[in-house]
This record gives C-alpha cells, structure tokens and sequence, in this order.
C-alpha cells in the first residue's frame, strides 16, 4: 500500500506550481509585479533596489546597508517639523563634521606613529576639536527639535501596518511590509515621497547604530571570524568585504557619499516593485501612475560590477581558536546564482545533509565523528559559492572531521548517486516548492530576489531545470568544482571563553 | 527622448492628485469578524480535540499536535528527561520501524516531521503533500503512539547534549537569559532548574520510554489541522489513526508557581572577550487572568512593544545611537506571573547611559500619561493588525488549539478590540503605577566589566551609582557541567 502512494509522490499537475503575475512597467523604468491572492486581510507589499555592498568601492564599504537606515529618517514632508530650517542646519552640520572629520584624521595620523594610543580619549583632543564637539551637540540638539521622530514608521503602526523593515544584501535591497488591505494607498504614498523627496535625515547619529549592528555580530563566538573568512575567501571581488562594511569607512562615510549614491541606484530604472494579497490590479495600476510616475528616471543606466574574481590558484587554510565546538568549513568556488550548473549542486547539496543525507549517516552516525554536518550552494549574483562543513564530537578534531567530510566528496565524483537516492531529494524540492509559497509575505520576497538576480519566471521555471539533473550531472559538478585546489578550510579549535 | 514630455506631462496632471500628507487619505472601511473557534472544534472518540480548517490554495496539509506535558513534570534528579523524550520520539524509530526506515520513509515521501517537549507543552508536527496524506499520517501517528527509542540514537542524543552543557557559558545571550531567570524565579523553580552531567547520565532509555507512556494519549491531545482537505474526510482519518489509543494514567498535575522574591540590583556577569554589553532587566509581571495584561500590552506598546515607534527605540537608538535594537516585553503567563523585561546590546561605556535612560522611560510612565497620540497609536495599532491574527488557515487552527491549550476564555477574541477601545490615558497610567517598579528593577549586564563600568568619560552624568540600586555586584558563572556557582554572592 506505501509502495503504491510513493510512487504518486512525484506526480504533480504543473500548472498548480506556476505563480501567476502580472507584471508591468512605467515610462520611468520601476517595475510592478502584482500577484493577486484572494481573502487575506492585509497585502504584503515591498519593493527592491538593484544595490547591494557588491556596488561599492573601497573607502565606501557600508554605504549600500547605511542608506538602508537613512531611508526611514524622513522626507521633505514626514520627519520634520520645519523643512527650511532643517535643510539649513543640515548644511551647519555637514560642515562642522568636516572640520571634525580632519581632526579625527589628525588623531589618526598621531596613532599611526605611536604618539597616542587611543584616538577616543578626549585628553587628546585639541581645543579646536573640543569647539568643534560644543558645537556639534548644539546644532544637533536644535536639529532634534525640529524633527518629528520616525514618522514613516509611527504612520504605518497607527494604521496597522505590520513587519516595517528593510534588508540589504550582498546584491540588492529590499523594503517592505505588511499593509491592511484597505488601506494599500497609504503604501503608495509613502514609498513614492520616500524615493521623490528623501534627507539623510540623523546621518551620523545612525551610523553609530550600524557600528552597534556590527558589533552584536562580532558578539557571536564566531562571528569576528567569518568576516576574516570572507575577505580570504574572496580573492578580487567585492563580495570581499562585509555587507556592514570596513569600520573606518564607515567613520568617513559622508552625506555627500549618500547623495551619489542615491542618485545612481535608486532611480527608478533600477528598481522593481511586488504586490500579494487581496486587490484589484487595476485599481493598483492607476495608484503605480498617480504616485510613482512623479519619479525621474536615471540621468544613467547604473553599470554592472566590473571588478571579477580571479580564479583560485592554490588552497588557502586558516585556523581559528574561538569558545565554539571544534569545526571545519570547507568552502569552494563555484557559480553564480542561476548558472546552468547550480542545479544540479543544489541537488548535490541535499544528498549531503540533513536526516538521511550522507553526512549525517556517515559522519554522525556510522563513525561518530561528527555532532552535524551540512552543505549549501550559496549563489550570488556575480559569483558563487559551495560550502560544506561539520562539528566534531567530543575528543575529535576539526582534521579528522575535514578528511571524513573529503572522502564523501570524493564519493559523489567518483560513483553515480544511486536512482533511488535522486529521486528522494527531487520529491523534497517539489513539496518545498508548494510550501514557499504559503505566505504572501515570502512569496513578495522571492519575487523580488529572483528579480534582483535574473527575473521573476525564475520561480516558474527553475523546477524543471531541478528535475531534469541527471546522476552524469552530479558527478560532472562535483569533479569540476570539488577540486582540492579551488578549496578554502577554516578550521575552529576550542577555546574557553574568557572569563 | 521621445518618451521625455509624456513622463512630464502624465507627472505635472497626478501630482495634483496626491494628498499633501498622507493624514489626508480617506481608508475604506474592513469590516471583520474573529472566526469563532467552536465552528471548528470537533471531539475524537479516542478524546482528543481537534480543530479543521480548510485551504485548497495549496496542495499541502499540516497536523500540529499539542501535548499536555512538560519539562515540570520530570522526576527530581532527571533533567533532561522531556526534552530528550521529545527529540527522540522523532529521532529512535518505531516499534516496527528501525530509526533509519522510519527517516528513509519520510523524507522519500518529502514529509517533515517533527517533535519537542519544552517547559509545559508538548508538540509534535506533521506537513506534508495531501496526495501523500494516507502514508504520512500513518508514520505520524506511528511514531506518537509506538516511539521506538532506538538506543544508539539514545545515546547520540546524550553524547551531544552533554557536549551542548560544556559549552554553554560560551554565549553571552544564552548567558544573559539563564542567569535574568534564574535571578528572577529563584533556583528552586522548575522553570530554572539545569541540566546537568550527573542529571543527563542518571536518563535511562526506559525512562523516555515511561515518561512518553504517561502523558502521550489522545485524552492529552489538542490538534491543530490545516490545509487541502474535506474535514469530514479529515476526521474520519484521525479517528482512524488514534483508535483504540487507551488514556493515560491519571490526572495531570498542575504548573508550580515560583515561590521567591527576587532581589533587585545589578549583576554584572564577566565575558572580557565582548565589545559589547549585553543588558536584560526587568521584575515579575501578571497572569493572563488578570483583566489589566489588556492594558499592559498597549503599555508596553509605547514603552518599547512596537519597534521603531515606541519610546525606547526612539531614545536609545535614535536619540543617541546606543543600540541597533532596544525593546521591551510585559508578556503575560499562562501559569504563572510573566515578566516584564527590557533587552538591548550596547558598547562597553555607554552601557550605563542606556540603562539609566531605560529606568528614565519606566518611570515617566508612572509619572506621566500618554500623548493623546501615543494612545490612539497603539489602539489603532493594536485593532487595525488584529486581523492578521486570523489571516492564514495554519494560523486560526494554531490560535483555536493554542487557546484550549491556555484555557483562554472563548470570547476573548470577540470582546479583545472592544476593551482596547475603552482603554483612556488613565487607564495606562494606573497600570503602569501599579505594575512597573523601578525600584525593583533586576538588572543583568554581560560583557567586559571593567571596560562597562568605567563607563563613557564624555558622559559623566550617567553612572551606575545613580540608578539607586545600589553597588554593581559581580556575579560569578556557574560551572558548566554541575551548575555549581563557585561562591554565592548572596
């Protein structure tokens, strides 16, 4: 009776999987999608910029995920209480900051030399410098007067708008939120004021949150490493750097710096909008026109990045002692997001974890090495990644868990994956293929994300690509990627932490 | 170039259209009313209750099922005890099925199954395609009815939580967590109560084995049943999985409440290797019982509930840049009183600032009212949302079962917009006098002590000392495998 039920467990109807969008786009180059879901009280609505830390350049790393939060510090209309005064008391501050920011590389310039040894000690600051800070306060105490504190946000809570937040990736950011469905105007409207009248509101206050923001993950036991791990693992390219950025840019990021910045991303040629929930597309149409057709399109096209990994000559090895179990991370250079062959590596990657995947059984439960273990292929936009790793039990070591995890490496290149085997993880990419699209919220996402990469249909069309990978493709992948070589081992030691 | 004037054109006719402020929007109205739980209440003849609702959109059904039992039920001497019965009732098998048949099955039939004892509730959780329904509900209910508690999973399952104990002093939040509880409830409460080596290695197999037999049976079953079914179908299914289920033995006792009086103060908790200092502080709280946890959530909604809009993220992240997040919570407890608690991270000096400007905020509530505006904020919040509640099959089935699980008044949700609505400014205030001490303030800092104390020399006037909780105390961390404190402050 089973036999019979598995054997229906892949037997989809295929016009139930695709998701159905209407997707059109206005003079000014932003894009809508609209995917209309009947029922739901509220619509989850976002919308995304082609931009991510991959389009900056050094001495502005952090700039793309900073913009992020300026985003919600207000506009011409929401935020301020007085718009003349306030862009004035800008310009004061702009200034003041300059003055400062000269002092500041004065102080580092002592510190380079070894003539103080910590730039913050207010004992080493001159009376210019201390001036300068008088003044700094004042202006931005008469600045809290005249602003009206998160407005933008204040006005989607009062209207029960829920999960008001941003995120920027390595590739793209996104904005979005949950918007009762009556009320999808108010949506429209601040979104639009946000990208026709925005001021990098609280700039320098802000850029002291996102220096919290990365300390909470040097916080974590491991995460002062994986930043060191990323800028080994990436050779020339700008993945190279943290999405949070290099803390000294941050320091000397300017509103300058942001203004540029805004002018070429987030234009509307370089933005894509997605709407699920219960509307009516027309009516959404004629609100697109009404309050987004008000945006200029870019004076330019913003250019794809230029600067490309070089390939990977020989295996890069780095040890570190962290209070975490002992590990090892194993990560290899592969492709980009959507490239013919990450298929068949997503494939490969569920062969290898989870509950009945090879590690598991081999590391966990058959040699007892291993407390967990896993694999993902992480595409990026430009580049990609395939990374494997696994925790030692107690009296192994991170090397015996990096050879065991090799041999079964070494087993996918070298003996077909039996048929059985491939059809298990197929069967699961399916069923998860249904389960991704239980929330509108997620849905909204992914739309976005496939659209920032390559397109939307990808979400249509990547299922097939996924069931058409043949036991020939798994070992083609792995014998081109899995090269001893293309690798890069971070190996994690105990160490107590310090008391 | 061609397309120029048009742009400017169609841009110079709307923007005659937009609302100078979005103020001027008029909403049409949403009408909505809460489902009522009893239409979808149905009882099993084997006794467990279980709530249907149906969802076609996808073809995917989910069965999550609510056990009366918890980690407070386990024999002194035996922590551990509910939490290893819950992972290995998915993990060691059936009594016919060996543990790695049983995986082998589900994952070629893409189903996920899952299982979990925490504090005082029991889960286990079914998802699965609806055309693999008959399969899955059979391995489902299998694996809830014959564990097979396979002994080498047994003791996989030992081995890597004892390795989980040593390291448990490596995380500064886990940390902060344990000892805010700890400092809160009193060591004597189960809800404190450790796993230790000795407590792990006194878990024998027969113990899971005894521990499941007790509380797993459908008399103690509350399920929530949600997605591509006909729930006469439905029910005729799950009669079928748990027929001739006999009952447990016996009643089920019920929660201890803590007994203690916790001690305010600052406790300083030392990690040098941190950049930042990690701060949780609060007091007890309400039960659900008690008629004014209403007014307390919009309370807290202002005070630090509501992310960007309440009080706490404006001032300690906004105002002065202390903190990527701050938030507050006054959540109130089924069983016993909840607790109210503040958390935010912050660099080692500004620390003090941060927490001074926090016992600031707690005490302008008791001496100030709301802003008309902050009231109708949180109102209009609080009411506007609440459909989202109810907004997905999976969530109304999870909210009716969770609801009889917490014996929750049946018209709560019908009359829950209404006494929001009368809430005044008043009202807040009184509860906030009542309810929030800030002279009972338990105050946990992890990180760097030394760098934390000596604070921000460029703010002076924030000082631990002028909190009037008197001296920071240091606290030492117990040792991570017998959770014994090496010198007891108190």
């Amino acid at each position: 009776m089973p036999r019979l039920l598995v054997a229906l467990a892949f037997v989809f109807p295929l016009a139930a999987q695709q998701v159905q969008v209407e997707e059109f786009t206005l003079p000014n180059g932003l894009k809508f999608l609209l995917a209309p879901r009947k029922g739901s009280p509220t619509i989850a609505a976002g919308w995304m910029a082609r931009v991510g830390s991959v389009n900056e350049r050094p001495g502005i790393t952090g700039l793309a995920h900073l913009f992020e939060h300026m985003m919600f510090k207000g506009t011409h209309t929401l935020g301020v209480k007085n718009i003349e005064e306030d862009l004035k008391l800008q310009v004061d501050l702009d200034g003041v900051k300059a003055e400062l920011r000269k002092q500041e590389q004065e102080l580092a310039r002592r510190r380079r030399l070894g003539e103080i040894s910590d730039g913050s000690d207010p004992k080493v600051r001159t009376a210019r410098h201390r001036q300068l800070l008088e003044e700094w306060d004042k202006l931005n105490a008469r600045q809290r007067e005249l602003i009206i504190k998160e407005e933008y946000d204040q006005i989607l809570t009062r209207e029960g708008a829920t999960g008001v937040n941003a995120t920027t990736s390595h590739d793209h950011t996104l904005y979005f939120v949950n918007v009762p469905a009556n009320k999808l105007e108010l949506w429209f409207w601040l979104e639009s004021d946000r990208l026709a009248n925005p001021v990098f509101r609280e700039f320098y206050a802000e850029r002291d949150v996102v220096h919290e923001e990365r300390r909470r993950m040097e916080s974590r036991p491991t995460g002062r490493f994986q930043e060191q791990f990323d800028a080994l693992f990436w050779q020339s390219s700008p993945y190279g750097w943290p999405v949070v950025g290099w803390p000294s840019d941050l320091e000397a990021i300017s509103r300058e710096d942001a203004g540029e910045f805004f002018n070429t991303y987030y234009s509307p040629n370089n933005l894509a909008a997605c709407l699920v929930g219960d509307f009516d597309p027309v009516q959404v149409k004629a609100l697109a026109r009404r309050y987004f057709a008000r945006l200029g399109r870019g004076r330019r096209e913003p250019e794809p990045v230029r600067t490309l990994e070089e390939p990977q000559r020989a295996e890069q090895r780095m040890i570190a002692h962290a209070p975490t179990l002992p590990e090892a991370v194993i990560r290899y250079h592969t492709v980009a997001e959507g490239h013919r062959d990450e298929p068949a590596l997503d494939v490969l990657a569920s062969i290898l974890s989870g509950r009945t995947g090879r590690f598991y059984k081999s590391l966990v439960l058959e040699q007892q090495l291993a407390a967990s273990a896993s694999a993902r292929q992480d595409g990026l936009k430009y580049e990609g990644y395939f990374e494997i790793r696994g925790t030692a039990r107690a009296g192994k070591t991170p090397e015996q868990v990096e050879q065991a995890l090799y041999k079964e490496i070494e087993r996918v290149q070298n003996e077909p994956v039996p048929a059985r085997e491939l059809e298990k993880v197929k069967n699961q990419f399916q069923a998860e293929r249904y389960r991704r699209l239980q929330s509108d919220f997620f849905l909204m996402f992914q739309l976005l994300m496939y659209e920032s990469t390559r397109s939307w249909q990808s979400i249509n069309t990547d299922s097939a690509r996924l069931e058409a990978v043949s036991v020939e493709d798994l070992m083609r992948v792995a014998k081109k990627y899995f090269a001893a070589t293309n690798r890069n081992v971070l190996l994690f030691y105990t160490q107590r932490g310090a008391p | 170039m061609r397309l120029l004037p048009l742009v400017f054109f169609v841009a110079a006719v709307c923007a005659q259209e937009i609302p100078r402020h979005p103020r001027e929007l008029k909403f049409p109205p949403y009408p909505f009313t809460p489902p009522r739980a009893a239409d979808f209440r149905h009882q099993l003849a084997s006794g467990a209750i279980a709530y249907l609702v149906e969802d076609h959109q996808l073809p995917l059904v989910n069965i999550s099922v609510l056990v009366r039992t918890g980690s407070y039920l386990e024999p002194a001497g035996k922590r551990g005890l509910a939490s290893l019965t819950g992972s290995e009732i998915r993990s060691g098998g059936t009594k016919s099925k060996s543990a790695a048949d049983f995986d082998e099955e589900a994952a070629f039939l893409a189903a996920q199954i899952s299982s979990s004892i925490g504090p005082t509730q029991g889960n286990a959780q079914l998802n699965c395609l609806t055309r693999n329904l008959d399969a899955c509900l059979a391995l489902f209910a299998d694996m809830l009815r014959n564990p097979g508690f396979a002994e080498d999973r047994f003791l996989l399952a030992k081995s890597q939580m004892l390795q989980a104990l040593e390291r448990r002093n490596d995380r500064a939040d886990a940390i902060e967590a344990r000892e805010f509880q700890r400092l809160l409830r009193g060591e004597s409460h189960f809800s404190t109560a450790q796993v230790t080596r000795a407590s792990l290695e006194a878990i024998t197999r027969q113990d899971l084995i005894d521990f499941h037999a007790r509380y797993y049976a459908p008399v103690n079953f509350i399920l929530a049943v949600s997605g591509d079914f006909q729930s006469r179908d439905m029910l005729a299914r799950l009669e079928k999985a748990f027929a001739g289920w006999p009952g447990a033995a016996g009643a089920i006792p019920p929660v201890p409440k803590p007994e203690f009086s916790p001690r305010p103060g600052i406790y300083m908790f030392q990690k040098s290797d941190l950049n930042q200092g990690r701060v949780r502080m609060g007091h007890l709280g309400v039960t659900v019982s008690n008629p004014d946890h209403i007014a307390l959530r919009i309370m807290n909604g202002a005070l630090g509930g509501s992310g960007f809009t309440s009080r706490l993220t404006m001032r300690v992240r906004s105002d002065e840049g202390l903190a990527y997040q701050a938030s507050s919570s006054f959540a109130p407890g089924t069983d016993y009183d909840g607790a109210f608690e503040v958390i935010f991270q912050s660099r080692n000096p500004s620390v003090a600032q941060a927490v001074s400007i926090v016992k600031e905020e707690i005490e302008r509530l008791r001496n100030q009212k709301l802003t008309a505006d902050e009231l109708e904020t949180q109102k209009r919040f609080t009411i506007d949302s609440f459909p989202r509640r109810f907004q997905t099959a999976s969530l109304r089935a999870a909210q009716f079962a969770g609801d009889e699980y917490d014996h929750l008044p049946p018209d709560y949700w019908e009359k829950y917009r209404d006494r929001i609505r009368a809430l005044t400014a008043d009202d807040i205030q009184r509860v906030a006098r009542q309810y929030l001490h800030p002279d009972r303030l338990v105050i946990v800092i992890v990180g760097n002590t030394e760098a934390i104390v000596k604070g921000n020399a460029d703010r002076p006037q924030y000082s631990f000392d002028k909190l009037g909780l008197g001296a920071v105390r240091p606290m030492p961390l117990p040792d991570p495998l017998t959770m014994v404190y090496p010198s007891q402050p108190r």
